[in-house]
């Protein structure tokens, strides 16, 4: 049994926490405990950032929830910029830079993070936790 | 969502006090890097961050503090981290943050 909550939001910052929001009464349904919701919580939030941060002017971008037998998906897609993922670089924990934590984040707070992106062609990321 | 700044300038131990209540993220960070920033004009000294109420903290948000770091550690002052909750001490933890800031 799947359930789908689709949403769209305009690709701008106020609208990030709404998301959030979302994402973290769905992981409350399905059982997540606290420190899991939390997770959940700042990695969708995080996936949005990157949404938000790559759009052009006048841009919405999506999001769709699936809850399926104790595992939850986030997929956030936009048709922004897009970013090179050639050039992404793992943050250096030892010289941190202000920029480029946030899919470093994800991917320690989420149990399976995909990001399929390309320059000029938006990016989608595909976020999972498995509910113990 | 929304995030306030309090801040009081303690002439005796010659640092910044600073309360952060509500959310660091990518809706109030530009705010907040702003106002840090422009305590740091008046008085290049020591930061005290109170977290005690910063419900909500992400990579936007840690951004502005390694940036607001490495200005102050250029005047070979420091960012202290005081009562930060769980979740945004998990955050300093995953990133390594714990190592730079000092926590109390």
């Amino acid at each position: 049994m799947v359930d789908n909550v689709t949403i769209t939001l305009p690709s701008k910052a106020e609208f990030v926490s709404v998301a959030r929001l979302t994402a973290s009464v769905i992981a409350n349904t399905m059982g997540f405990d606290f420190e899991e919701v939390e997770d959940i919580k700042v990695a969708v939030g995080e996936a949005c950032n990157n949404a938000v941060i790559h759009s052009r002017s006048d841009e919405y971008f999506g999001i769709n929830f699936t809850v399926s037998n104790g595992t939850f998906v986030a997929e956030i897609e936009d048709k922004g910029y897009g970013f090179s993922l050639d050039h992404y670089e793992t943050p250096d924990l030892n010289n941190h830079k202000e920029n480029g934590l946030g899919l470093f984040i994800m991917k320690s707070l989420m149990d399976d993070v995909q990001v399929f992106t390309e320059i000029g062609n938006g990016t989608r990321i595909v976020l999972t936790k498995y509910l113990e | 969502m929304s995030l306030q700044i309090i801040k009081q300038f303690n002439e005796h131990t010659i640092q910044w006090e600073v309360e952060l209540v509500g959310d660091a993220d990518i809706q109030t960070s530009g705010r907040l890097k702003d106002e840090l920033n422009a305590m740091l004009d008046e008085n290049e000294s020591n930061m005290q961050l109170n977290c005690e109420r910063l419900t909500y903290i992400d990579s936007t948000g840690l951004g502005v503090l390694i940036g607001i770091l490495k200005r102050v550690k250029t005047k070979e002052k420091n960012i202290y981290i005081m009562n930060a909750q769980s979740n945004m001490k998990k955050l300093l933890s995953i990133t390594g943050l714990d190592k730079i800031f000092v926590i109390v």
